[in-house]
């Protein structure tokens, strides 16, 4: 993964290019500086391969090697242009966006969340360790954790003191045995021992797992750690029987059966441990989503709105953005450079922070717009003045950004073109209209699609604003402003723990009615983008 | 007059207007930063007191000033490199006409549109496996974090770019070509010169949406030192003490803008300038 | 020349590896025995901003008394998904501090392993913190401090504590007319409500969320929300809303609830330990009393909140965790320097002893606090908090009672299966 490193910069690097004709020897420097950088996706390759070595993990040596040898083989060759020019990014792209995609989309056939996070044994470890406790009318011992032999890597040996006795013994995985020649200080706690050597909380935290897992067996349960100052008795409640695939309770009996489409285990009366695991489910995900009416109901106009929110936001920022950067677009007004300066503050300031403020200046009674303008609007607690005002936050924090784009696509677009325009006769609307709108939406046009792509989805303009709301009295898992992703959030996280599939799976379906969308309108601009081809 | 007006006076009017919409707001964080109680509704648009008390608190009583470094380091390296990155990648889907073009364009958009909040649980499988092997790159680094943003710079910003460089007209590089330039070097002679302004948009804008991420770097970033000025600032203000660190956060808030304004004043002349139209379509 | 240029790049490679081996080395020796990193153990912490930074000191102090190196972590957000997600993936830290209401769901991830505490230990922790810590008969954390809502009230506009909330609405309303005040009472509720705070009312008015069962443990299948006695309680709630005499309002939220009375726009302030800090900046005379109940109705009980310490199930370093929750924290040096740190009232007695002389008001918030139930820490708890905060804004809105808590009851029960 370390070769992306090194990737960046590589793709700077002339080619040999065979197939461009006329064939040209690039420079000596562009060659050195290739090498260069060849060398170093090399280096950055071994570097990291000698941990993965040292630990055998085989897979993800193979990748490296793989990626590595595809990355020399596709900068060595003339051929694959395009690939030359992308390769340092998808690679970036691949290990840290599409890997997570997919992967979080792969547990929507699972029932991964809250309570079902891990696999079945390490159910049936949290099982038996949540029902560990000491035995009833069982003493509590100062322990000092000792070896017989060196303090790294010798045997442990608990050596633990009865507090009523003042009996030292040391104990191990065998048992218990006394032992006289002991040095007790106040605390009951063995300071040293013939043939042990004590080991120091130092010494002993680098153990930490050879001791949590040390059990002495004593009649009626175990010996074990409280730290490294205390030891107790203890008793797992619990064990997992192999044979019969069930959790068995050691005092009552009862038994919990695992049940592997549920990934829990279960009690005949219907009882469920808590601690589950993670199974596959198929496609119950999918229908929950199709079939619950709770979700499907409210899903259509929760859509609308979303599609409303995104394209008033994306709309609204692009005209007031586009505007004042053609208002500034002309060398006669001065200060230009001030102006710049302060527009661009709203999109400098940390946006949760602003989301926060603008929330509290909507407020009914304390709010500074209603202050300001003496009116008394209970702006997120009616639907339309609640949309309206994300809306009216989303447009002003996000046209400095289209102000910002819009200037610098005015600067592309040569002042002769519409002087020219002018001086045939076309008044400055239809100048604009003809020859500035047409040259700037070739450039902008994928900036807003992806610009309504972000606001699609724009999670926190209303989870720090409005979180929703309003909700209807009588439903109050969808609120007038919710964005389907918000939707997901509260319905995936919001009920008796985080369902991390089941958000997938609404994901998924987000994603594809997205995807639709977008592929549809990107069709449309094809043609656009061969205007100068 | 008229003629002024016509020609200058409304864009001064529009220029106006837009700053005293842009300001409003900022105007009520700057009281709040500057007001002793700094309480939220004990927050007016004027500015009842001046007081720097809440400044010297961040500046004591936090870690802002790591933070403050950490942001502008992870912020300024990672935009960097991914307008640079983005700009190859721009350049191939502009210039060149290879197979699983569109579906590559879309694809990068669509990618963007994943719910974050489900990604954390890979982000936590992918970087606590690297933190095993490789712990200068893992959780609580600069290099990890960086590595991480860059994972995302083919997306927004490879779309801004694309478009940009459609506007500047073939004809350029086809008589690059006939004089014998190769690929590289009309790509690094002749097209990024000509898109410096968007060069310097899209950095500016990799900037300011690294520096106010959140989501993940609350995720990697758990030393206090590491932290971020958005996480920190976050932490200011998490649940129930709103109403107590308010001042602070506001002051914190408009510490935030200032690397921003310094890139933004840094590329101003880029953004601004650009290249002599005439030059531009040739 | 193709060929060249790949022997270039072999000729290169090789300084090149030398150097990437000798730097190498020393990463293979760490990944081999993640431990052997440090020469001693290390012990990781997890905590909020504000309590990593009081915790701190002392972390170091065990650090240097032990010869281990302690690391503190702040979490800023989601302290509990990041903490169960990265637990899970390997990632998280050996000591975790939280709310005590986090262990259903930490128990269910198998995130927190119980600690187990002597008779002496035990007897030194106030009762009902641990109480609150304990879930299916095991104590899952060592408690440091307690918290619980109480009244608040501005000595100079009411002298006098109200006896019910009756009084106490009169009282505001009396100061409302004589302009001394804009606002009855503040208590945060917002556009999407605040359980929490609405709690001590809807108690003595007669709601509940769960029940209980005999051994005293929350019942997720007797959910109160919905049932008749809430309709009763949301009736009498309603008529402190915005359409009855207005000492409910949306307009208050956790935002501005404490600058309404410090601000001395509210007389009457409900809320926590956490706002006297501010109480004090702004030099308002001050008196904490019991949250006042309904006349005739029950007592008006809040919850209790324990800020809990626990071991992490995944930690690398259990043993010393285990060491450092149960007979670290237990002493009281500790739990006064994060009483210091944030004014809530200590969980272990010896550690309230030292300090109660200094501060008058660690006895008036045990007093508010002592018919306080421990927040429910059974997961199904989650389910509850958002729709039962939706309905209770709307209802104080003006929405009808009985339809919008039934359906809010009928989201619970649908949430929780």
């Amino acid at each position: 993964m370390t070769t992306q490193l090194g990737g960046p910069v590589t793709r700077a690097l002339p080619a040999p290019d065979n197939d461009e004709p006329p064939e040209r020897n690039t420079g000596l420097t562009g060659r050195i500086v290739k090498i260069v950088l060849l060398g170093l996706v090399v280096a950055i390759a071994i570097w990291a391969a000698f941990p993965l070595v040292a630990n055998e993990a085989w897979i993800g040596l193979g990748i490296l090697v793989a990626t590595t040898a595809v990355l020399l083989w596709l900068y060595l060759t003339p051929r694959h242009i395009p690939a030359k020019y992308l390769a340092p990014g998808t690679v970036l792209l691949i290990a840290f966006q599409i890997f997570p995609v997919l992967y979080t989309a792969s547990t929507a056939f699972t029932n991964y969340g809250d309570g079902h996070r891990g696999n079945k044994d390490e159910a049936v470890v949290a099982i038996e360790s949540a029902s560990v406790t000491q035995v009833p009318g069982s003493l509590q011992y100062a322990l000092s954790v000792a070896t017989t032999g060196n303090p790294a890597t010798g045997p442990l040996v608990f050596l633990i003191t009865d507090p009523v006795s003042k009996q030292v013994s040391a104990g191990d995985a065998d048992g218990l045995k006394k032992i006289d020649d002991a040095t007790v200080s106040s605390s009951g706690k063995v300071t040293a021992a013939d043939g042990y050597t004590i080991l120091n909380a130092g010494q002993a935290s680098l153990r930490s797992k050879e001791i949590t897992d040390l059990a002495v067996p004593v009649d009626g349960g175990a010996i074990r750690s409280s730290g490294l100052s205390r030891a107790y008795e203890g008793k797992a409640g619990r064990a997992y029987d192999k044979a019969c695939d069930c959790v068995r309770d050691t005092t009552t009996g009862k038994t919990w059966t695992a049940d592997e489409s549920l990934g829990a285990f279960v009690a005949a009366d219907g009882e469920r441990l808590a601690q589950g695991w993670k199974v596959g489910v198929g496609f119950s995900n999918f229908t929950r989503v199709v079939t619950d009416r709770s979700i499907s109901g409210p899903f259509l106009s929760t859509l609308v709105w979303n599609f409303a929110f995104a394209l008033g936001s994306t709309g609204g920022t692009f005209i007031l953005g586009m505007l004042v950067a053609l208002a500034l677009h002309s060398k006669k007004v001065r200060g230009r450079n001030v102006y710049r300066l302060l527009l661009v503050l709203p999109y400098a300031m940390p946006a949760f922070a602003m989301l926060l403020v603008w929330r509290d200046m909507f407020n009914t009674d304390f709010g500074l717009i209603n202050n300001l303008f003496g009116l008394h609007v209970n702006w997120m607690g009616e639907t339309g003045t609640a949309r309206l005002a994300v809306l009216l936050v989303q447009l002003w924090l996000g046209y400095p950004y289209m102000f910002l784009v819009t200037t610098g696509a005015l600067q592309a677009i040569p002042a002769e073109l519409s002087e020219a325009s002018r001086i045939d006769g076309a008044g400055a609307w239809q100048s604009f209209r003809r020859i500035v709108l047409p040259l700037l939406m070739v450039a902008l046009t994928p900036l807003l699609i992806s610009s309504f792509a972000f606001n699609f989805n724009n999670f926190n303009a209303i989870y720090l604003t409005t979180e929703g709301g309003p909700f209807p009295a009588d439903n109050p898992m969808n609120g007038a402003t919710d964005l389907l992703i918000t939707y997901t959030y509260r319905l995936a996280f919001g009920g008796s723990g985080a369902q991390y599939g089941y958000a997938a799976a609404i994901s998924i379906f987000i994603f594809m009615i997205v995807g639709v969308v977008s592929a549809i309108a990107f069709r449309r601009t094809r043609a656009q983008e061969e205007v100068y081809a | 007059m008229k003629r002024w007006m016509k020609q200058v006076g409304w864009r001064h009017a529009v220029g106006l207007l837009a700053v005293a919409f842009s300001l409003g707001p900022i105007l009520f964080v700057l009281s709040a930063a500057f007001n002793p109680l700094g309480t939220l509704s004990s927050s007016q648009l004027m500015p009842t007191g001046l007081s720097f008390g809440n400044f010297q608190k961040l500046l004591t009583d936090t870690d802002f000033p790591k933070w403050f470094l950490n942001s502008v380091v992870i912020a300024g390296v990672a935009s960097a490199v991914s307008v640079f990155l983005s700009a190859l990648a721009a350049y191939a889907f502009s210039r060149r006409r290879f197979r699983g073009r569109r579906v590559g364009l879309l694809s990068l958009l669509l990618i963007q549109m994943f719910p974050q909040f489900l990604a954390v649980v890979a982000i936590f499988l992918i970087f606590g496996t690297i933190t095993d092997y490789w712990p200068s790159i893992g959780f609580n680094t600069w290099w990890g974090i960086i590595l991480l943003y860059l994972g995302g710079a083919l997306g927004v910003s490879t779309w801004l770019m694309k478009g940009f460089f459609d506007t500047v007209p073939r004809e350029l590089d086809e008589s690059a070509t006939v004089d014998g330039a190769s690929h590289v070097e009309i790509f690094f002679r002749i097209l990024l010169p000509l898109v410096a302004p968007v060069l310097a948009v899209t950095g500016l804008l990799a900037f300011i949406s690294t520096i106010n991420e959140f989501v993940l770097a609350n995720i990697f970033l758990t030393d206090s030192g590491s932290k971020t000025l958005s996480v920190g600032l976050w932490g200011l203000v998490a649940a129930e003490q709103r109403n107590t660190n308010f001042g602070i956060f506001c002051a914190g808030t408009l510490l935030t803008a200032i690397p921003t304004v310094l890139v933004f004043q840094m590329l101003q002349r880029y953004i601004v300038e650009g290249l002599t139209a005439g030059a531009v379509k040739g | 020349m193709r060929l060249r240029a790949m022997g270039v790049v072999a000729a290169m490679t090789i300084p090149l590896l030398a150097a990437g081996c000798g730097g190498s080395k020393n990463d293979t020796a760490t990944t081999d025995n993640p431990s052997a990193k440090a020469a001693t153990g290390e012990l990781v912490i997890w905590a909020d901003d504000k309590r990593a930074a009081a915790l701190k000191p002392f972390a170091d102090k065990f650090g240097t008394e032990n010869g281990v190196t302690v690391k503190i972590q702040a979490i800023s957000k989601d302290q509990q998904t990041t903490f169960v997600t990265a637990s899970q993936q390997g990632s998280g830290p050996d000591v975790m501090v939280g709310a005590h209401d986090w262990i259903g769901n930490l128990v269910q991830n198998g995130a927190i392993d119980p600690v187990q505490l002597s008779a002496d230990q035990k007897a030194g922790i106030a009762e009902n913190a641990l109480k609150a810590v304990t879930f299916n008969g095991q104590t899952y954390g060592v408690p440091y401090a307690t918290e619980n809502i109480a009244l608040i009230r501005n000595t100079e506009l009411a002298p006098e504590a109200p006896a019910t909330i009756e009084d106490l609405v009169s009282a505001g309303q009396k100061l409302k007319t004589e302009k001394k005040a804009s606002e009855i009472l503040s208590l945060q509720v917002g556009q999407t409500g605040d359980a929490y705070h609405l709690y001590p009312l809807y108690a003595s008015a007669g709601g509940y969320l769960f029940g209980t069962s005999a051994n005293g443990d929350y019942n997720a299948k007797d959910l109160g929300v919905g049932n008749p006695a809430s309709v009763a309680a949301f009736k009498k709630i309603a008529t402190l809303g915005e359409k009855g005499s207005g000492a409910l309002k949306r307009s208050i939220t956790s935002d501005n609830s404490i600058s309404t009375f410090t601000g001395k726009k509210s007389a009457f302030l409900i809320s926590g330990p956490w706002a006297i800090t501010d109480i004090k900046k702004a030099g308002i005379k001050y008196d904490i009393t019991p949250v006042p109940a309904f006349a005739g109705g029950k007592p008006a009980t809040p919850f209790l909140g324990v800020q809990t310490f626990y071991v992490a199930s995944k930690g690398k370093n259990k043993a010393l965790a285990q060491e450092f929750v149960t007979n670290y924290v237990t002493t009281p040096d500790l739990a006064v320097a994060l009483y210091n740190a944030e004014p809530r009232p200590p969980a272990l007695t010896a550690a309230f002893d030292q300090v109660k002389g200094s501060d008058p008001d660690l006895a008036k918030w045990q007093d508010a606090g002592k018919n306080a139930i421990p927040l429910p820490a059974i997961p199904e708890m989650a389910a509850i908090w958002d729709p039962f905060g939706k309905a209770e804004a709307a209802i104080i809105g003006g929405a009808d009672p009985a339809k919008t808590i039934e359906a809010a009851g009928k989201t619970i029960s649908g949430s929780i299966k």
